[in-house]
């Protein structure tokens, strides 16, 4: 196996077996040996966090564990990222995620989060408890094309609603695909408030995000 | 007596629990933080004072007839009792803003004190409306108090995301916290149990949904076990529920010496019955959200149809309910539906004729 390759495994490995600081070693090692950052993003974080998503999906691994492989992802983004050629880090497709207002449980969303930048798209994260108008002016202000909303709990899911509606009055609703999440939500539910897509898990929220967008 | 019944829930979970016959099944919809709107005021209103909790419940009683009253020491408790912040909406449940536990290694700094009722006023807010219920209803209507299980103690105090992270990285600090809030828990119990309150123990964070079996074995069942036992040792009786999720845990929880077990609308009656339905009472599992929020009062009669024609044999018995609480969203007369077709399927003795004609 050549250096890049043993390294990139590394890197992967180190994803799926929560390993923080074995993934900061390999990426230091990555770029020391002139490799470029995002091959080592790419083919050695991403490919180890997709992984880790598998595993989830198989129900062998569950929320704390790819909790702490993202955890071992950033570790290893963090020394990378900053090697990336410009243009590179550019022309993502850019989505506003959070938690609406009245719930501050934030665990889904930010697994959703770390599995859409996995997959490439820009997320700006608005946090937990959000006041309904910053989901709105954030994706206008950013040019937006997903808006992304979460709750576990039943007493704020109304908030979606008040967020599509004011995405119509605000002339928006055509420029931006809205998909929602949480204990509580369903199909059923989105359908019923008129969102784009219902999705059950992290993993499932990229393929419904590529699908709404048609990304292959 | 409510109108429409020929028992009152008193007389009835008397004739439940020593196996006599009653006039129709037991029906539980948890209205807890949705009973303001039957009494007319917005969540705030009705979480303000004890006289507004205890109102609210008793608005609800009259209107639906449900067998349960429900006050709450609530899912927070001893984290807002701890110095986590909470916020204040005007109409739907108050959330944590920031947790009193930063960092994990301070948990011996926690001040068991701020657990007791001389100093939480919400704790003495929450036990005056469950004496206002004892006094004014205990001879009609039983009383239960929601109150939280170990595990969402522990989250309530210390943020869910890196508490999930001790499991793995800090265990010995994490069984720490959540022995703390064990033992706190206990006091709170002690208090409500002296009342007269029946025990609805609630850990919605240990959910499937969340953790893991594993997780759930180490960190969540030994205190529970525990906690059952003090709750039976103070003479008190406990209906044990977790959200979500639960079916991998459901002989589990039952391990824990519950007296009942209530599951939410994800696990299947049928498999639960199958389970445990020899062990303890099963209480379930109406869809809270897709059917009593979002339905409507035909969803509803034929969700409880359902619901009863699945568990109605259940061995240790069956007590129709919700999955889980329900919010204010939830219209009125869908919970209507609920107790009318509760009376209609429910009705002793309970047979498939009742609703295969």
């Amino acid at each position: 196996m050549s250096l890049k390759k043993e390294l990139l495994k590394h890197l992967s490995d180190g994803v799926v077996e929560m390993e923080e600081e074995e993934v900061a070693e390999a990426a230091e090692k990555f770029l020391e040996a002139g490799y470029p950052a995002f091959d080592g993003i790419m083919e050695g974080l991403v490919d180890g966090m997709n992984r880790a998503s598998k595993l989830y999906e198989e129900e062998e691994y569950f929320v704390t564990d790819v909790l702490l492989c993202s955890d071992a992802m950033y570790a290893g983004l963090d020394i990378l990222r900053p090697h990336l050629a410009e243009e590179e880090d550019e022309a993502k497709i850019k989505g506003v995620i959070g938690v609406v207002e009245g719930d501050t449980h934030d665990i889904g969303k930010n697994l959703v989060k770390i599995m859409l930048e996995t997959a490439g798209f820009e997320m700006i994260d608005l946090g937990r408890d959000v006041p309904l108008q910053q989901f709105v002016e954030k994706a206008r202000e950013e040019g937006a094309q997903l808006i992304c909303m979460s709750t576990l709990m039943t007493t704020s899911m109304g908030g979606m609603e008040t967020v599509i509606r004011m995405l119509d009055e605000a002339g928006m609703r055509g420029n931006v695909k809205v998909m929602i999440g949480g204990g509580p939500i369903s199909q059923k539910y989105a359908d019923k408030i008129g969102a784009d897509g219902y999705s059950s898990n992290a993993v499932e929220a990229v393929k419904l995000a590529k699908n709404l967008l048609s990304i292959a | 007596m409510h109108r429409d019944d020929n028992m009152t829930p008193i007389e009835r979970l008397t004739a439940f629990m020593s196996g006599q016959p009653m006039d129709r099944i037991l029906a539980i919809p948890v209205v807890c933080s949705m009973s303001g709107k039957a009494g007319g005021m917005t969540h705030q209103e009705k979480r303000s004072s004890a006289k507004n909790e205890a109102a609210a419940q008793i608005a609800c009683y009259n209107r639906f007839g449900n067998d349960l009253l429900i006050a709450e020491y609530g899912l927070h408790g001893v984290g807002h009792a701890l110095g986590s912040k909470m916020s204040d909406p005007v109409n739907s449940v108050p959330a944590i803003i920031d947790y009193a536990l930063e960092n994990l290694a301070d948990v011996d700094k926690l001040d068991s004190e701020a657990l007791t009722l001389k100093r939480d006023a919400k704790f003495r807010l929450h036990l005056e409306t469950v004496k206002i219920l004892v006094s004014q209803m205990g001879q009609e209507v039983p009383v239960g108090v929601l109150a939280s299980g170990p595990f969402t103690a522990a989250s309530s105090v210390y943020k869910l995301e890196n508490l999930l992270r001790a499991s793995i990285k800090d265990k010995e600090n994490l069984h720490r916290l959540i022995r703390f809030c064990t033992d706190g828990l206990k006091l709170v119990y002690r208090e409500f149990i002296a009342a007269g309150a029946m025990i609805l123990f609630c850990d919605p964070i240990a959910s499937g949904t969340i953790i893991s079996r594993r997780q759930y074995l180490d960190f969540v069942l030994p205190y529970t076990k525990e906690l059952m036992q003090e709750i039976h040792d103070l003479g008190g009786m406990v209906c044990y529920h977790i959200c979500g999720n639960t079916t991998g845990i459901v002989a589990d929880m039952v391990e824990s010496g519950c007296d009942m077990l209530s599951i939410d609308n994800k696990v299947s009656l049928t498999m639960t019955k199958e389970l445990v339905g020899h062990k303890v009472p099963i209480l379930g599992n109406v869809d809270p959200v897709e059917v009593l929020i979002l339905g409507d009062e035909e969803d509803v009669d034929a969700a409880v149809r359902k619901c009863i024609g699945e568990a109605y044999d259940s061995q240790c018995g069956y007590i129709l309910a919700s999955g889980c609480d329900l919010n204010g969203d939830v219209p009125l007369e869908n919970l209507d539906a609920f107790m009318a077709a509760a009376r209609k399927y429910g009705k002793y003795p309970i047979k498939p004729e009742n609703w295969s004609v």
